[in-house]
């Protein structure tokens, strides 16, 4: 009779996300990810930082079930990652806009949240609350292709939310758009984290990372070189800026 | 069927819909002139085929060749598309099982061609009289024909690395072998070995086993036909299912 009550409990505890030797080889050989251990507490907001081909985008591919994972395991809030639990709780917004050329913004959000199980009805209030949030109502009928880049990336994060996950993964979501934008994401991310939500955020802006994350994990070459607060990395690196502590950090890779 | 299933079937009828003059009128326009140039205008030249007007014989294989290229089509475009595009990524993320992604993306190019058939039928009842001797045969033939035809779209598109492969298949493959595969003629007539080349081509099975279901006769068993087209049928659903399930070719 204990043991649904004390599994409920351990996922309760669980972190957000857990991983653990996870490792990547892809078929041409490249090894991406090498034994990768994190863990990600519920409700952080966590950045991940590294040059490119570090290993983010493999990483996060792999939590999302995007990528054959060679070897490890990944748990989201407790539950494996394969499994519909945890690919419910996960919500991402890709590096590339990769919307579907098909469909106007309005049917980009329903077709998701149908994709996440969600009811007609829920989907369409959910989908008008996000057109809402992201200043998208007035394109509602607009398909992908014929919207601005900047309204492009509002849909992306927009869909990504769709489904109300409790983590969020965004990989590089203020790449290439004006700093307009970009504070107005960051708002919306900062509050969307205030509300409880996990952020896992990998971007290439220093400051963005030390305005917004709690946590910061430096990788390259698919394996952790640091992690820490961002005060905790300069202090550990003796260095003034987040900046230093990179260049420090890749320098001794 | 899941809330996931509903959806991805839907966006797939969607598309087909928005694309309407290119994924139906196009195929129910190009395979009517055929009726209409060949039957009509060749049909008095030519004498009856076991028993059958020249016009009424052609038409089964017509709408089976228009239904099995458009269930290809549909399927290998988009699904190329999608991978192409990523937005794939959206649909392999999201808590569909295996076979869910693949029914659902499958069934886009079986709905598409079967509002195809069923045009190309009412516009082909209006010029001439094609009966419907074993609907039962029609239904099982029809139904194995887009099981073959909607997943070996499925697997290309996911095999596919350019717009080129697709149409290679198509252009190279099954139009040659629909050509060959008594459409307009009775094997009957070929001379050896044509005759019995013939019987190594699949698109012939299921173009007998089609034509059994309108006319009551056809140049092999019907049993034979259905056996063969359904067996092609198993292969495909099992490769495109093993595809999803494993991730090869879809997951880096």
């Amino acid at each position: 009779m204990w043991t649904p009550g004390a599994r409920s409990l351990k996922r309760v505890l669980s972190p957000a996300l857990e991983l653990r030797g996870l490792t990547k080889r892809y078929d041409d050989g490249f090894l991406a990810l090498d034994a990768f251990d994190l863990v990600v507490p519920a409700g952080e907001f966590f950045g991940l930082l590294g040059p490119n081909g570090a290993g983010k985008t493999t990483l996060i591919s792999a939590v999302c079930n995007l990528v054959r994972v060679t070897a490890g395991d990944v748990d989201v809030f407790g539950h494996p990652h394969g499994t519909s639990e945890a690919r419910r709780l996960i919500g991402l917004a890709e590096q590339d806009v990769n919307l579907d050329r098909f469909l106007d913004v309005e049917e980009t959000l329903l077709y998701h949240g149908g994709y996440y199980g969600m009811s007609r009805a829920d989907a369409r209030r959910r989908a008008k609350e996000m057109m809402d949030v992201f200043d998208l109502r007035a394109k509602a009928k607009v398909r992908a292709p014929k919207l601005s880049g900047g309204m492009r990336r509002r849909l992306l994060l927009a869909r990504a939310l769709m489904h109300e996950p409790r983590l969020v993964i965004l990989d590089e979501p203020t790449a290439g758009v004006d700093f307009e934008l970009r504070l107005e994401l960051w708002r919306y991310i900062r509050r969307l984290h205030e509300e409880g939500t996990t952020i896992l955020l990998t971007t290439h802006y220093l400051e963005e990372a030390e305005e917004l994350c709690e946590d910061i994990a430096l990788i390259r070459g698919g394996r952790l070189l640091a992690r820490d607060t961002a005060a905790g990395l300069r202090e550990a690196f003796a260095a003034d800026t987040l900046a230093d502590v990179y260049v420090k950090a890749m320098a001794t890779a | 069927m899941s809330r996931g299933l509903v959806a991805l079937t839907g966006r797939e009828v969607l598309r087909v819909l928005k694309l309407w003059t290119q994924t139906v009128v196009a195929p129910v326009v190009s395979a009517f002139l055929f009726i209409v140039v060949f039957g009509l205008s060749l049909g008095g030249r030519i004498s009856e085929i076991g028993g059958v007007e020249y016009e009424v014989f052609i038409v089964p294989g017509l709408i089976t060749m228009a239904m099995v290229q458009a269930a290809y089509a549909n399927n290998s475009a988009s699904v190329f598309q999608a991978k192409f595009d990523r937005y794939l990524n959206d649909i392999l993320a999201a808590p569909m099982r295996a076979w869910e992604v693949n029914v659902g993306l499958s069934l886009g190019g079986i709905v598409r061609a079967l509002l195809i058939g069923a045009a190309l039928l009412i516009c082909s009842l209006l010029v001439v009289d094609v009966p419907i001797r074993e609907p039962l045969v029609l239904v099982v033939a029809v139904a194995l024909a887009l099981l073959l035809f909607s997943s070996l779209g499925v697997i290309v598109g996911i095999y596919a690395e350019a717009w080129d492969h697709t149409a290679f298949v198509n252009n190279l493959a099954i139009l040659p072998l629909t050509f060959l595969g008594g459409v307009f003629y009775s094997v009957d007539v070929l001379p050896s070995p044509w005759e019995e080349l013939s019987h190594v081509n699949p698109i012939f099975f299921l173009v007998q086993a089609v034509r059994y279901g309108f006319l009551g006769t056809s140049d092999v068993s019907v049993v034979f036909a259905l056996l063969v087209t359904g067996g092609l049928a198993a292969v495909c659903v099992a490769w495109s299912t093993w595809l999803f399930a494993t991730g090869r070719k879809i997951k880096p």
